[in-house]
């Protein structure tokens, strides 16, 4: 399933809203915020982040682990080549 | 005064089930009962499936493994493997030896495994190839170290030895009630007592399929996921990846889950945001507890036929202190004691004693001092219980951060890394929710003289480019999510010590 980079940030928006709960305000929020200390995601936010992209893209994350990614830009880059591959 | 609860678990099981839950004095004798009962039940499936009469044969053969790497009874040997067949293994084979199994964490640096070569008077290391790079530094420094391949195998069997109860079993990490990383050894009595804790409060107990995705070097995934499965005859499939969890369920279609508190809300916001049970239909009951539960999860999950029982423990304790048999009811509770347990309250802080208590902290004196009085391990909680006997946890004393994934993080620790910043003068490190999400934060005292050498003109963005370079190479559960710069000091001691509690969000 081929997707444009919008497309990807737009789902993307979701997943990670969900994530932070109702109160977080994602329009806050550029591609270069890091993960941790912007978004304030701990294990479990990312984990579910994780799971939630796998669901929602279709996609298997490769054993590079989340840790490996910064920023949203990071994900973004990962999943628009995955799911373009 | 002392208080006991002989009993009070009786009415939530049958008779029948209650006759099976006997004591056993060791993990070998329990073992070997299970072997015996439920020979052609499935133990364990991972990557592969193993009968509990195959994993039988395969611990036997570890065991020789072990004998001719010059293992003793009475020995400590470390485990370094993530979860696996090759961990529960390595596990039975050392405490069936009549050896002590000490558990280290599979996030350990290799420096710090070194260390606990030294601190735990190690004899051996069982350590897991994917580790190897773990134990670089222990080889260098000692050449002669036994260093044993988990995935090792020999071609005869050694028999289990005869283990006494008092005799130790396993030596699992703890912050304790300090916040400093420390070694709790447990004998085999207080092992066995904490599994057999594990039965009581629920109908179906024998014969389960539990799914095992908390670390087996965490006292709730070792004696309330692994062996509480086994000395119920129980099937435990190990997710060896938390992402893949909810795509082993469907496949492995568990009756049981044991949950840390995040574990159990992400599957219920996944739940929701995909619109169906991401647990499947066969989830019965959801054993969660090593963080705080939220009562709502209680009700939440009853909404799917699922029976969620909040409870509260300590690796001390050799996990279960109490459980929660009355969830519905009482969902802001974590129950009831279990049997074998004397408790009292002082000042509002649980003291326990009890066969399921640990032996001491490894080679701590001053930490065991500070930990019990009277022969009373003082637990660093506050705590009410009502008159029924149900217990609620209102505070904490020690200085431990509970995230709600249950990890166990000494806030102490996670300074120390900070420390090695020279612009940093003090810092304190803390737990704070925020949009009902937990944030670990870090308050900065800058070194404003370091600074100035350096000529810095954007004092804060060099700090908290700083802090995020030491940030990124913690372990993801020490992660700090949030800098805060000081601009005045912290609330001290009149011996300059930085008070925890009238500081941060402990502020009183």
């Amino acid at each position: 399933m081929a997707l444009t980079r919008n497309e990807i940030i737009e789902k993307l928006k979701e997943v990670i809203q969900l994530a932070l709960g109702d109160k977080a305000n994602i329009e806050e929020y550029t591609e270069n915020s890091n993960l941790i200390t912007d978004l304030g995601l701990n294990s479990v936010g990312i984990l579910y982040i994780v799971i939630a992209i796998e669901e929602f893209f279709s996609i298997e994350f490769d054993d590079v682990g989340f840790g490996d990614f910064q920023t949203v830009k990071d994900v973004i880059d990962y999943i628009y080549n995955k799911v373009n591959a | 005064m002392a208080f006991t609860n002989p009993n009070v678990f009786d009415k939530y099981t049958d008779a029948k089930t209650l006759e099976k839950i006997v004591d056993y004095a060791s993990v070998a004798k329990m073992w070997q009962k299970s072997v015996e009962q439920y020979p052609n039940n499935l133990a364990l499936s991972c990557e592969r499936q193993l009968t509990y009469a195959q994993l039988d044969l395969e611990v036997a053969l570890f065991r020789t493994v072990l004998v001719q790497s010059g293992v003793k009874k009475g020995d400590n040997v470390g485990i370094l493997a993530p979860n696996s067949i090759e961990f529960v293994k390595a596990f039975l084979a050392v405490t069936t030896l009549g050896a002590v199994a000490v558990l280290l964490p599979a996030h350990l640096d290799q420096h710090t495994v070194y260390g606990c070569s030294l601190k735990f008077s190690l004899k051996s290391l069982i350590v897991s190839p994917a580790l190897n790079s773990s134990v670089e530094f222990l080889s260098k420094q000692r050449p002669d170290f036994n260093i044993i391949n988990a995935e090792q195998r020999a071609d005869n069997s050694t028999p289990a030895a005869e283990v006494e109860g008092g005799a130790p079993c396993t030596v699992i990490f703890t912050g304790g009630t300090t916040g400093r990383s420390k070694g709790a050894l447990l004998s085999n009595q207080a092992v066995m007592r904490g599994v057999k804790n594990g039965c009581y409060g629920y109908k179906e107990v024998f014969e389960q399929r539990y799914l095992l995705v908390l670390p087996l070097t965490h006292v709730f995934g070792l004696i309330r996921n692994l062996l509480t499965a086994f000395y119920t005859g129980s099937a435990l499939h190990i997710c060896r990846n938390p992402k893949d969890m909810f795509k082993e369920i469907a496949i492995f279609k568990p009756t049981i889950l044991v949950l840390v508190p995040a574990l159990a809300e992400l599957a219920l916001n996944l739940s929701k945001q995909f619109g169906k049970n991401m647990l499947g239909n066969d989830v019965k009951y959801v054993i969660c507890g090593a963080a705080m539960v939220a009562p709502y999860l209680v009700k939440e999950y009853l909404n799917f036929g699922i029976l969620l029982f909040p409870g509260y423990g300590l690796t001390e304790s050799s996990n279960l202190v109490s459980g929660n048999p009355e969830a519905v009811n009482k969902p802001s509770s974590v129950g009831l004691i279990y049997p074998g347990m004397e408790y009292t309250v002082v000042d509002g802080e649980l003291w326990l004693k009890g066969i399921n208590m640990m032996d001491c902290y490894v080679g701590e004196p001053e930490e065991n001092a500070i930990a019990y009085q009277d022969g009373w391990f003082k637990t660093g909680d506050l705590v009410k219980i009502d008159e029924e006997g149900f217990l609620y946890i209102t505070g904490r004393k020690k200085e431990i951060i509970v995230l709600p994934s249950g990890e166990n993080i000494s806030p102490a620790e996670i300074e120390n890394y900070f420390y090695e910043i020279d612009c940093i003068q003090d810092c304190l490190v803390y737990d704070s929710i925020e949009n009902g999400a937990s944030v670990l934060t870090i308050e900065v005292l800058p070194r404003l003289a370091v600074l100035k050498a350096k000529g810095i003109e954007n004092a804060d963005e060099y700090i908290k480019e700083e802090v995020q370079r030491v940030n990124k190479n913690l372990p993801s559960f020490m992660k700090i999510n949030k800098i805060i710069i000081r601009t005045t000091d912290f609330i001290r001691s009149p011996s300059m010590k930085i008070v925890r509690n009238q500081n941060g969000t402990n502020k009183k």
